[in-house]
């Protein structure tokens, strides 16, 4: 058979001579001098900015501003909201091994894949064989070759090359509205490996001279279901990749190949160095730890897929330590991976801790690779974060990622709060939420989509010296917004809004409370032949999104959705009295007012829900946690939230703060500041009467850790986490149990 | 790479107290360069708040610090005088414990209920100063969780390296984690 391949060479052109290093090559040497110096590819002295600073700025911003116009251009030929009008878009110049070296506006830890995908294509002489040349384009969607994410967000790579060598790569990437997954939409829940993840792509080259294949065309098309969407954010990516690339040659010529080598080099040392050193100005050095939980609430529900009918709690474990470095994060101890789309890769994780790192040591600075030195990461092979298993699932990542994001920004709040920088010290909590699906109108015509306001716009959590703001926040862009409600209707025939709006009291309380969540309820009007939704969400109710509060605070609550199917809708629209968000729909069902034949609430992830017309689907979700003592809140900032509608239950809110209050006829309420403070008082001598010491309540879980009496999630989180020395340790020496005790596997 | 901006102690006082305007806050939030002595006017402005006089080496929660009680110690304290022992033990295993397990409970401070986590899968921890009862911290970790030691400072590290001015009592075993040593003593006593 191998003489098939005898004449190959006269079936292609020769292999063109390497004139230049390889991928692998400039790896290599990338590595041992940054490795052996310390410094970004061994650049010790910034020479170039030292010998014609307004030169070696100029020469960034010109870098800068292409990037920049790349986004304020390209998005407008995108078709979906969260690219064209929301933060989930972004592009990026790097290096030839892919280091950052500018971002335009949109989530800009997404960076953190570009080395990965590079690097893979490197290591597999991508560059060799058959070659990589000026204009071409690769599609990057996989998480372990690609380091991306999850599979909804999609990467364009385009190569910059002068004279034949490699010298830099334009980015662009986007969240597509519908990735083509056994569960529509753009995070495929329910996955339970890489193969039910939707159009997943290792880096693979799709175009040539800045021009998609024309069989690309087709993968969107047949793989996917909002093909009109995809095909147009496609353009999108290149039309900015293609300015970036342009701007590029132009910078080359003007300031020449060697310098813009150089320059490039220095100015992500530049970067490293301040970020360095803005950590070494704001933090405290030591240890700081957090946790966090997630329930995959799989059982009953994946019998095609016997080895993953199960639930799983997972497990977030991370440590922070400042070092002279920058900082380490230590993920041991969190769970192991499993057959559920929850999981991480590298890459991935990377993508979530930066958000925190870029937004607090990036701010007065170039953003560039220089985050990815300074953040050290340890992710053991095995876990959640780094699977010894190619084929896992990644489709949920951000699910969990976002606590491990949440648990890194808090130290950085914590130690900022320790260092007297008060203004920048305030709560992370993750939760978002989200929801997508798939329908079929009337006509035939098919489509996905995924609707992404609560992902846009959260609740900010408390600082510690006021209230969190509203809907302002988004930890993984600089451009919180909702979006528009018209957009996603356009997006989703059958489903208007009824509602959407804040949703009073759902926040973590404390002396400063979080920024209230989001609920919106939509209403299903002339369904077509189909529609069907699902939801994966940031953070679900069944555990908060973080496990610690602040300063005696509680975390914000995790995000949940209602499905109401088969009611009377027509019935309450004729009184005009129909619900706005998940409280008033509860409250409405209560009073016998909105009658509801199927009425399910979901604290986990839901599957597929089919709607009818006058089903409702409501979501609440971007709550966010308080700060401090909720029994030294100002009493007259809880009478504003009563009379804001802030705080819509009072009974809930006297018992939770302390306060007494009188409402008047017009409904305004009144402090009993005398009433108030006698009260506090009494729960003060409550709180000392209803709890034990550390001690005793210790001797009394240690009992029931011994009995190993817990229900079988939480058994096999810990049989999963003492898997890991450093929590096999911490676990031993907290409960002081025998050596020879363990969570056996069951 | 601080700067040398200085922030009056009227302003240092609002953050700490909670009456600072947005517009200063703001202002503050955008300084590219913190101010390099904000920690020692922090620390003097926390001193003339609290009604003990041992020396403040960092602050840990609102009403939380670790002091330098004597030579060669250092405790953390409460706002309210109560005194928890050496930093180097998690200062939780020093308070009074309140858990919220079932879903009543925590509907005392979760709401809407949907929004309430779910028990067996999470219990809400409150830790409360033994003195004064205030609340200085909160887990809702899953049953049978150790509980979390949130931040051990090296504070020799951060007093030599970080402000330039070492502690008199530096030395190579401040910065260790010794919060077993309670859970040991716990254990022999039964």
């Amino acid at each position: 058979m191998a003489h098939a391949f005898d004449n190959r060479t006269q079936l292609t052109p020769p292999s063109k001579e390497v004139r230049h290093q390889t991928l692998k090559q400039m790896f290599e040497k990338r590595d041992r001098l940054t490795q052996q110096t310390g410094h970004y590819c061994g650049v010790t002295e910034l020479t170039l900015r030292a010998a014609d600073p307004i030169k070696y700025e100029r020469f960034y911003n010109k870098l800068h501003a292409a990037v920049l116009a790349a986004r304020e251009s390209a998005r407008f030929v995108a078709a979906s909201p969260g690219s064209r009008e929301m933060g989930e878009s972004l592009w990026g110049l790097a290096t030839p091994e892919g280091d950052t070296l500018a971002v335009s506006l949109g989530f800009l830890s997404h960076t953190a894949i570009f080395p990965v995908s590079v690097r893979y294509m490197a290591e597999k002489e991508y560059d060799v064989n058959d070659g990589i040349e000026d204009g071409d384009v690769y599609a990057v969607s996989d998480g372990l070759t690609g380091g991306v994410p999850h599979p909804g967000d999609f990467y364009s790579f385009v190569a910059i090359c002068y004279e034949g060598e490699i010298v830099g790569w334009a980015v662009g990437i986007n969240h597509l509205m519908e990735n083509g997954a056994p569960v529509s939409g753009s995070w495929a829940t329910f996955s339970v490996d890489t193969f039910m993840d939707g159009l997943v792509c290792p880096p693979m080259r799709t175009g040539r001279k800045l021009k998609q294949e024309s069989w690309w065309k087709a993968i969107w098309q047949r793989r996917t279901r909002a093909a009109t969407m995809n095909i147009l954010d496609d353009k999108m990516r290149l039309a900015g990749c293609a300015m970036v690339h342009d701007a590029t040659h132009k910078l080359i010529k003007e300031f020449g190949l060697e310098y813009y080598k150089r320059a490039t080099r220095e100015i992500i040392e530049e970067s490293r160095r301040m970020i360095v050193d803005n950590m070494h100005s704001l933090m405290v050095p030591g240890t700081y730890n957090g946790c966090a939980f997630r329930l995959v609430k799989y059982k009953g529900l994946q019998q095609i897929w016997s080895h993953a009918d199960k639930n799983t709690l997972l497990h977030i474990r991370a440590s922070v330590e400042p070092n002279d470095k920058g900082l380490l994060v230590d993920t041991e101890g969190s769970s192991r991976w499993g057959y559920h789309s929850y999981n991480a890769t590298p890459g991935g994780a990377d993508a979530a801790l930066f958000l925190g790192m870029m937004n607090s040591f990036a701010h007065n600075t170039k953003v560039t690779a220089g985050i990815e030195l300074a953040v050290q990461r340890h992710y053991p092979s095995g876990s959640l974060y780094n699977p010894d298993y190619e084929f896992t699932s990644n489709a949920n990542l951000w699910a969990q990622t976002v606590s491990l994001n949440s648990i890194g920004f808090n130290a950085i709040s914590r130690a900022m709060f320790s260092r007297g920088y008060l203004e920048e010290a305030f709560t992370v909590d993750g939760n978002w939420g989200a929801w997508q699906g798939s329908g079929q109108t009337d006509q035939g015509v098919s489509y996905g989509f995924t609707n992404f306001e609560w992902l846009g716009g959260t609740g900010r959590g408390a600082w510690c010296y006021k209230d969190g703001e509203p809907i302002v926040w988004a930890a993984w862009s600089q451009l919180a917004t909702c979006g528009d409600a018209e957009e996603f209707e356009s997006c989703v025939p059958p489903l208007f809004y009824l509602g959407r709006k804040l949703l009073p009291g759902y926040f973590g309380h404390g002396k400063y409370r979080g920024g209230p969540g989001n609920s919106a309820v939509h209403w299903c009007v002339k369904p077509g032949k189909h529609i069907a939704v699902t939801r994966p969400n940031g953070g679900l109710s069944c555990t908060t999104s973080v496990g610690l509060g602040m300063s005696g605070a509680y975390p914000g609550p995790g995000s949940f959705m209602i499905s109401a199917r088969d009611t009377n809708l027509p019935a309450l629209i004729e009184t005009g009295e129909t619900p706005r968000d998940a409280r008033e729909l509860l409250e409405l069902v209560d009073a016998g007012k909105l009658e509801v034949a199927n009425l399910e609430i979901w604290k986990t992830d839901c599957p597929e829900l089919a709607l009818k017309d006058n089903d409702l689907f409501v979501d609440a979700a971007g709550s966010s946690g308080g700060w401090g003592d909720p029994l030294d809140r100002d009493p007259a900032l809880v009478i504003k939230d009563l009379n804001d509608g802030m705080a819509p239950r009072y009974e809930f809110t006297a018992n939770l703060y302390g306060i007494v209050a009188t409402q008047d006829a017009a409904g305004v309420w009144t402090l009993d500041a005398d009433a108030t403070a006698a009260r506090r008082k009494a729960m003060r001598h409550a709180r000392l009467a209803d709890s034990q010491s550390a001690q005793d309540w210790w001797a009394a879980e240690r009992t029931r850790v011994l009995a190993r009496d817990f229900i079988p999630e939480v058994r096999e989180m810990y049989e999963q986490s003492m898997s890991f020395a450093k929590f096999d340790n911490e676990f031993r020496k907290f409960w002081q149990v025998p050596a020879a005790f363990n969570f056996p596997k069951e | 790479m601080t700067q040398d901006v200085s922030i009056s102690p009227e302003l240092i006082g609002q953050l700490i107290d909670g009456t600072i305007d947005n517009d200063n806050a703001q202002r503050l939030l955008r300084l590219e360069r913190k101010d390099k002595g904000r920690f020692f006017q922090y620390i003097e402005a926390l001193q003339q708040r609290v009604a003990w006089k041992e020396k403040i080496l960092l602050r840990l929660g609102d009403k939380l610090y670790i002091v330098a009680s004597a030579p060669g110690q250092r405790i953390v304290k409460c706002a309210c005088g109560h005194e928890f022992g050496d930093y180097r033990q998690n200062w939780k295993l020093g308070c009074r414990v309140r858990v919220k397990r079932s879903l009543d409970d925590m509907l005392t401070v979760y709401d809407p209920a949907p929004a309430c986590p779910e028990p067996d899968i999470q219990e809400i921890r409150e830790f409360f100063c033994p003195a004064c009862a205030t609340q200085h911290a909160v887990e809702v970790v899953a049953p049978g969780y150790p509980v979390v030691f949130e931040m051990l400072p090296d504070l020799d590290k951060f007093y030599r390296e970080y402000l330039g001015q070492p502690l008199p009592d530096e030395g190579t075993d401040w910065y260790q984690d010794r919060s077993d040593d309670v859970t040991r003593e716990w254990a022999k006593a039964g």
